[in-house]
């Protein structure tokens, strides 16, 4: 009696005490992005890219989102050979996400050779143009670069030069070894500045680093900035680039460089003031400023992510995007749960009006399955970042029919056993270690399924089946520690043989007959 | 005694077998209808299969399908699929594959008209290979399982019940495919999901069957294989009927708050796939697995030995002589409340 009844009291405290210790210490679960919004996409590779180019690229799309951050464990995982599954619970401006994960863009860094406001420098008359490149600086080092900017300068409206778009004056399919106009776009995606630039003087390869930051520097107000760590190689290429562009008057467009992604005009800082001409910016690091101000930040850090992995090695085909809002995430997790209530309740009085005392049983049973299960759940979340979905939700709520079924095996074996005129003690033995070989083979057939599932398939199926097998291991432990133990002692008081409601009357035995 | 009396206490005596042919026509009927209507309707598989856009969001603003088909006409999408759900509270729009740009115009386009903003909206962008992707995945786990549970029941049972299991699983599948053919209610992942769960489910059902026929076939080695059975399946149908109900308890629950509430249309794919399987592979473990593996073993040596010299016995028997002989207890089908006591409890392996 005594080893019963404390196998039960410990396994009623490991399940009940691990809940509330759970509760305690905040180890829920995490919810899903399907549960609480958040953007997920499933990008694929081109047939026959190397795994290695592969985990390189998650590598590069994981450290852009870090740092594009508020994203709360974000996941990155390779399924099958090429496809790439990106979750983002919490994020559910879409585009900003697109934009962290899909640019595959080529960065070069390239002289400004002439800039306009809104439109093209191709499209505005040629005087205009004309006026834009005086102010030629009077310096000799740069006259490389100055000849390139003369030759080059289109003196009629009438003739684009090639791969330009004749409706917009820009070029259409930037080659970073060529000239081109391109342009820097607002967030709306209207055109701000177009830039006429030369060919690519530094590529994303020549910086080791970029990080934003806020400096307070000699002015009294501080401000946000992008500071580029260069290569060696990219120390030099950057001095020449940046002597060249000092040349030229503060103000004139060609003491800018233009930072350019995938075609467009990231950013076009301007070289600045006390950089001596003759010497550029040298010591392999400078400094962008942004100005003050959180839409300033915002940009500082942006600038940072894209000029620190500009480019993905391999360019993906979107496959799956999709985005739930939080609106409709919280829809479904309740709706999830008052199902999940609904069928609890109903499962409850089913088995107390059919299996009257055996029943109670099953509804604390419930409850220890219910409570484990949370806490594995809520462990896994904290430690393997693993997140509940709704599909999980679903799991869950097909396991209560899974651990219900174990009782009712038991019980109906009990039932029976007494049918047969055994004392109510042994019906309870034999009845539980044969019912138990029936549970462990109907659950082996329930953990392959969940198994193989895990292993095999994709998406939202995964995690279906993790719960799946954590809930069928569950119930294996719980018939064996916790149901046999509380049946056993349960038939040895008054709920054993007291009348209607005892596991005797139960199992159909009128009161008073005695066992053989 | 009620028949629910019987039931409740075990005793009932159904003859399972006996009834194949029963089982035979409606098994028939449904097997025929689900593939006439698979073969000339198909299944109508949803957006993940087939690719496209669908964008989903609250509606606010109350648009009517008309209004939203207004707004979408600028940007070419007039052909798009537009449902109100949840009593008009909420809004979908379909349109097939678009381009990003095409893409988050309509996005735009819909939570304008819609009433909301643009990161209240829940957007599934499908490219057009991916539901082929988790199809065929779906289809590598369903072979490497069925390959795994005949041999597990093999193992633990025999290669005819593995067999029969295997065959009522496929009736389930079928049916199951059937019913969303007939009804024409999408084929989502969620479905997929869901049929694979049946596979648990019914496979599940029928070992606790066999796994009872197992031992009684270890317990007794009087009767035909045929009595057996059915002695075996009146003994367990409780526990089939009362699994089947608690499984069905918390689906029907599913079902139920899918159709009434907001944001569970994954639940309520999940649920209808659930229910149809579940109450076929009941079904199918009493009508289809089981008078299967019984007239499969009647045709075996040792059970044909049995059964003619049974016969012969129960010849005797109708002699005259008023004899009778003790074997008839066991060659008919009678509760397991007799008299006779349980033979000596067996270890197994």
């Amino acid at each position: 009696m005594r080893r019963h009844l404390i196998t039960l009291v410990v396994v009623l405290a490991i399940a009940w005490g691990g809940v509330a210790a759970a509760l305690a210490f905040g180890v829920t679960p995490i919810l899903g992005l399907d549960l609480k919004g958040g953007t997920s996409v499933a990008l694929r590779a081109p047939d026959g890219t190397d795994p290695e180019v592969l985990a390189k690229a998650v590598e590069v799309m994981r450290r852009r989102i870090e740092s594009f951050g508020s994203v709360q464990e974000p996941e990155i995982q390779i399924s099958g050979e090429t496809s790439v599954l990106v979750q983002l619970p919490g994020v559910t401006d879409r585009q900003r996400a697109l934009a962290a994960i899909g640019q595959t863009g080529q960065l070069s860094f390239r002289p400004v050779l002439e800039a306009s406001l809104l439109v093209s420098p191709l499209l505005i008359p040629d005087i205009e143009s004309a006026t834009t490149t005086t102010g030629a600086g009077d310096t000799t080092t740069a006259a490389g670069a100055d000849e390139t900017t003369t030759t080059s300068e289109p003196t009629t409206t009438t003739t684009f030069p090639s791969g330009v778009d004749p409706a917009t004056g820009l070029t259409i399919e930037d080659d970073p070894t060529h000239e081109a106009w391109l342009a820097e776009y607002a967030e709306d995606g209207s055109v701000i500045w177009v830039y006429h630039v030369g060919p690519s003087q530094l590529g994303g390869a020549d910086l080791d680093n970029a990080l934003a930051g806020f400096a307070g520097g000699a002015t009294a107000i501080g401000q946000w900035q992008v500071q580029l760590d260069l290569s060696t190689e990219g120390d030099g290429k950057f001095q020449e680039l940046t002597k060249t562009a000092a040349a030229y008057p503060i103000g004139d467009p060609r003491r800018q460089i233009a930072i350019v992604l995938d075609g467009e005009v990231v950013s076009a800082p301007q070289v600045g003031e006390d950089v001596d001409p003759n010497v550029g910016i040298s010591g392999g690091s400078a400094v962008i400023t942004m100005g003050t101000g959180d839409n300033q930040q915002q940009e500082a850090q942006d600038l940072a992510v894209v000029l620190r992995y500009g480019s993905l090695p391999v360019a993906f085909e979107r496959d799956q995007v999709q985005n739930v809002s939080a609106t409709l995430g919280a829809d479904s997790l309740n709706a999830g749960l008052v199902a999940g209530a609904g069928g609890l309740i109903l499962v409850a009085l089913f088995v107390v009006l059919y299996y009257r005392s055996l029943g109670l049983v099953t509804v604390v049973g419930l409850s220890v399955f219910g409570s484990l299960l949370l806490v594995v759940i809520g462990l896994l979340g904290r430690y393997m970042g693993t997140a509940l979905t709704l599909a999980g939700v679903t799991g869950i709520i097909v396991s209560i029919g899974i651990t219900a079924d174990s009782y009712i095996v038991f019980y109906e074996r009990v039932k029976e056993e007494i049918r047969n005129k055994r004392t109510l003690h042994a019906a309870v033995d034999e009845g539980f270690s044969r019912a138990f070989r029936t549970i462990l083979t109907a659950d082996t057939v329930s953990m392959l399924a969940a198994v193989l599932l895990w292993l095999l398939a994709v998406g939202p199926v995964k995690g279906f089946a993790l719960i799946l097998g954590i809930a069928t291991f569950l119930d294996i432990v719980v018939a064996y520690y916790f149901t046999r133990n509380a049946v056993w002692i349960m038939a040895r008081t008054r709920m054993g043989t007291g009348g209607w409601f005892s596991i005797e009357g139960a199992g159909g035995r009128p009161v008073g007959e005695a066992a053989l | 005694m009620s028949l629910f009396g019987r039931l409740y206490r075990g005793e009932t005596s159904y003859d399972f077998v006996g009834a194949r042919r029963r089982f035979l026509v409606i098994s028939s009927v449904l097997l025929v209808a689900s593939l006439l209507s698979l073969a000339i309707r198909h299944v109508n598989l949803s957006l993940d299969f087939r690719g496209g856009v669908a964008v989903e969001t609250h509606n606010p603003a109350g648009a009517g399908v008309g209004d939203v088909r207004a707004a979408l006409a600028p940007l070419g999408l007039s052909n798009a699929r537009i449902q109100l759900l949840a009593d008009g509270d909420e809004l979908r729009v379909q349109t097939e594959a678009l381009d990003a740009d095409r893409a988050d115009e309509l996005v735009r386009a819909v939570a304008q008209v819609a009433g909301t903003s643009v990161t209240e909206t829940s957007v599934d962008e499908v490219g057009p290979t991916f539901g082929a992707q988790i199809a065929e995945r779906a289809l590598l786990a369903l072979v490497v399982f069925l390959g795994a549970v005949v041999l597990f029941m093999t193992w633990r049972l025999e290669w005819k019940m593995a067999l029969s299991g295997i065959t009522a699983l496929f009736h389930d599948l079928i049916i199951t495919f059937g019913v969303y053919s007939i009804t024409g209610f999408e084929v989502t992942p969620a479905t997929v999901i869901a049929i694979l769960t049946i596979l648990g489910y019914s496979l599940y059902d029928t070992v606790v069957v066999f796994d009872k026929v197992k031992e009684n076939m270890e317990a007794s080695d009087r009767g035909t294989f045929t009595d057996l059975v059915n002695k075996s399946m009146n003994q367990v149908l409780m526990r089939s009927v009362n699994t089947s109900l608690t499984s069905l308890l918390p689906v029907g629950s599913l079902l139920l708050v899918g159709s009434f509430l907001l944001g569970a249309r994954t639940l309520l794919d999940f649920a209808l796939a659930l229910f149809v399987g579940i109450a076929a592979g009941t079904y199918s473990s009493i009508a289809v697995a089981s008078p299967l593996l019984a007239v499969w073993k009647e045709g075996e040596e040792e059970w044909t030995r049995i059964r003619r010299r049974l016969d012969r016995f129960s010849g005797e028997a109708a002699l005259p002589s008023g004899r009778v002989t003790p074997t008839l207890e066991t060659a008919r089908p009678r509760p397991a409340t007799g008299a006779t006591p349980r033979p000596p409890k067996k270890r197994r392996r």
